[in-house]
């Protein structure tokens, strides 16, 4: 997204807030962009800080070739400053750094950008640090904060900043777009339901790891079916050892949850919803079979409280277990 | 870019940059040095965006030729690796070449060395400082207002204003000020020619001090000039540009006292031995207090008392003494921090009050002047 008309097209509400404010020249200090994943946040934070520095800004839009914008583009240019989160969460350490950066004037002009992606995942401390730059902000600087969990920002960060709603992507638009790059039917059906970004969309089905996955969910929901006796030791053999990282569980509990729910629609006839499965799938109908709606219900709910265990740090091999005995 | 330079001139200012450079940077270009040639010249730049340092060799000066075959251009190289390669090249000239896809070839001998330069376009741009707004000092002078005052910044982070060092330019009189709000230091001193004026900035303590490793203790002239967020000082081959702190620098001419009720005059290298020698057992104390008490007309005594460790008492004589009798308690460290930093043999230190603050000055000279705030004991 290079233009605010190319923003008005995904995000019509934000781009109209954001253009007009820029044309009264009455930008806000402080913005809490909120918005799914792949809703355009970085996007839209990226524009409004070269609109602020851009050399030959046309209408609200900034050139793009200009060395301001150039740097912006690479995070080479020296106020505009981006936090992002150190592993978990961003550390009361990174907050003092931007502190010290208020109280110090420009580097190359007079104004100053900060923007603090993930900004739920900032330490209660270091939340309460950045309150009181949004209380008094000192001139001519902005600061943007994007969240994709808007309920986890403190109340009190909230009613300082002008906040900007992003509105879900259309999963048949982002469909449409994949399968214009290239991307098979099914397939795009199926990235659409797990990310909004199309970059990962695509390394995602290019990645053997990820057709892996896909191949183990599908026998270990067979063998839920067939086998239910051998099924803990199938996880412990297959599944565990292949899902090694936090993000990698969370992907494989996704991929779960969108199987059993195929499961549950083809039960009651909304086969066109489905996502991983196709409907003459034989493994599909065997299952449909087996499982009672009330049973399926129970294990939806099952899988995304296995989901929330995993983010409270329980242990990913006790969540598999669980969910597992539970199914 | 192309050009040939004298290894041991290039070492030299590299070892310059290098001071500004930091690895831990949240912007990825100032982990490298840029190097611009130009016609009449070779600079070198690094900066960590608080302080930024440059270093100019020009091609020729005193009828040495120091750079040759200079095609002009710019680059920013690691400086992780170039001032290494630098400094173990086996030859005295080396031969700098970078090419349109930013490779950059560094040989001598028969030494070659080939680098990923990044583009210079990405590199902040130092504020272009106009000349005619500047004034000169003396760079041991400078050296010596920074040594004066800048101990007394605060290291707290509850007012990030104090961490810097006042600095006013009116009337052609140059004032520093530092201050942590329990005691100030500041020193004034007549500037020759100043066609700018300002009536306060803020330069950060850390740059300051920086500053001061990097300056060599010469005569020769430093020239300052100050833009609204950078400031800079330049030596002849040295640019070193520092940022400026934003916000309002407390008022502190209200502060010192105008009358005083008991005036000491003493000789500062027995006051100080005399306070260190009773600190010794005040440290064990948080707050390092010691106190001092008016005997007759001529002595002095400073006494420390920690019930758990013991106490001490030496007696002073003092040049002498006028006004009323005073009892008097006050941190140590404030103490030897300030009668380090006038460099007088004498000093006159005026008192208004055990519960006021005082100021030390040396005797007949209004231009340095330390103040500390008492601690109140019982």
């Amino acid at each position: 997204m290079k233009t605010w008309s190319e923003v008005m097209e995904i995000q019509p509400l934000a781009s109209k807030i954001i253009t007009n404010s820029i044309k009264k020249d009455r930008i806000s200090h402080a913005y809490l962009v909120q918005g799914e994943r792949g809703t355009g946040k970085e996007a839209i934070a990226l524009l409004l800080a070269k609109v602020l520095f851009c050399e030959n800004l046309r209408d609200a839009d900034p050139c793009h070739i200009c060395s301001n914008c150039k740097r912006i583009d690479s995070g080479n240019h020296p106020d505009v400053h981006w936090i992002e989160p150190d592993g978990q969460s961003i550390k009361i350490e990174q907050i003092r750094n931007l502190q010290k950066e208020f109280i110090y004037s420009g580097v190359e002009s007079t104004q100053k950008v900060y923007i603090i992606k993930g900004a739920d995942t900032l330490t209660a401390n270091a939340a309460n640090r950045i309150l009181k730059f949004l209380e008094e902000p000192s001139k001519k600087t902005t600061a943007m904060m994007l969240t994709d969990n808007s309920q986890s920002i403190l109340p009190t960060i909230r009613s300082r900043c002008q906040v900007i709603d992003l509105r879900p992507l259309n999963p048949r638009l982002f469909q449409q777009q994949l399968t214009e790059s290239g991307m098979s039917e099914a397939n795009a059906i199926l990235m659409s339901a797990l990310t909004n970004n199309l970059n990962d969309a695509f390394t995602w089905i290019e990645d053997e790891w990820f057709a892996e996955s896909r191949k183990i969910m599908v026998q270990l929901i067979d063998m839920f079916s067939t086998k239910p006796d051998d099924v803990y030791l199938f996880i412990h053999q297959h599944w565990i050892p292949h899902f090694k990282d936090r993000k990698q569980q969370e992907q494989g509990f996704d991929l779960l949850l969108l199987a059993f729910k195929d499961i549950l629609y083809a039960q009651i006839g909304r086969e066109d919803s489905m996502v991983v499965f196709t409907t003459d799938d034989e493994s599909l109908q065997r299952t449909t079979r087996y499982f009672s709606q009330e049973k399926l219900h129970h294990i939806l709910n099952a899988i995304l409280q296995a989901k929330r265990n995993l983010k409270q740090n329980v242990h990913p091999t006790l969540v598999m277990e669980q969910l597992t005995l539970q199914i | 870019m192309k050009f040939i330079i004298q290894r041991d001139k290039l070492i030299a200012s590299v070892q310059d940059v290098m001071k500004a450079i930091s690895t831990r940077t949240a912007i990825p270009i100032l982990t490298g040095m840029k190097i611009e040639a130009k016609d009449h010249g070779i600079k070198l730049t690094g900066s960590d965006s608080d302080i930024s340092i440059e270093s100019y060799i020009p091609a020729e000066s005193d009828g040495m030729v120091h750079v040759e075959e200079i095609e002009e251009g710019s680059i920013v190289l690691q400086a992780r690796y170039f001032p290494d390669i630098v400094r173990k090249l086996p030859e005295k000239t080396v031969e700098i070449e970078a090419d349109s896809n930013l490779k950059v070839t560094i040989r001598s001998g028969k030494a070659e060395f080939n680098l990923n330069g990044q583009d210079a376009e990405e590199y902040p741009q130092l504020p272009k400082l106009q000349t005619d707004d500047s004034f000169e000092l003396q760079t041991d002078l400078l050296k010596n207002l920074i040594k004066q005052t800048v101990f007394a910044i605060s290291t707290m982070e509850t007012r990030p204003i104090l961490t810097g060092v006042n600095l006013k330019l009116e009337g052609k009189q140059l004032k520093f000020t530092a201050t942590d709000s329990h005691r100030l230091a500041s020193r004034e001193i007549p500037v020759k020619e100043a066609n700018i004026e300002f009536s306060s900035i803020v330069v950060p303590g850390k740059s300051l001090n920086e500053l001061y490793k990097i300056l060599d203790d010469t005569d020769e002239p430093i020239e300052i000039s100050v833009t609204n967020n950078q400031i800079l000082f330049r030596t002849k081959h040295l640019y070193f540009l520092s940022r400026l702190l934003d916000g309002t620098y407390p008022e502190t001419s209200r502060l010192i006292p105008d009358q005083s009720k008991t005036v000491l005059y003493v000789n500062t290298k027995d006051l100080l031995n005399t306070i260190d020698r009773a600190s010794l057992l005040a440290k064990e104390d948080r707050n390092n207090v010691v106190r001092l008490t008016t005997k007759d007309g001529q002595t002095v005594e400073i006494t420390s008392n920690s019930p758990e460790v013991g106490r001490a008492t030496e007696e002073i004589s003092a040049k002498s003494i006028e006004g009323e009798e005073l009892k008097i308690s006050f941190s140590s460290k404030y103490m030897l921090d300030a009668l380090k930093a006038i460099e007088y043999d004498e000093v006159k230190i005026e008192f208004t009050g055990a519960m006021r603050p005082f100021i030390i000055r040396p005797v007949n000279n209004d231009s340095i002047l330390q103040l500390i705030l008492p601690v109140r004991t019982y």
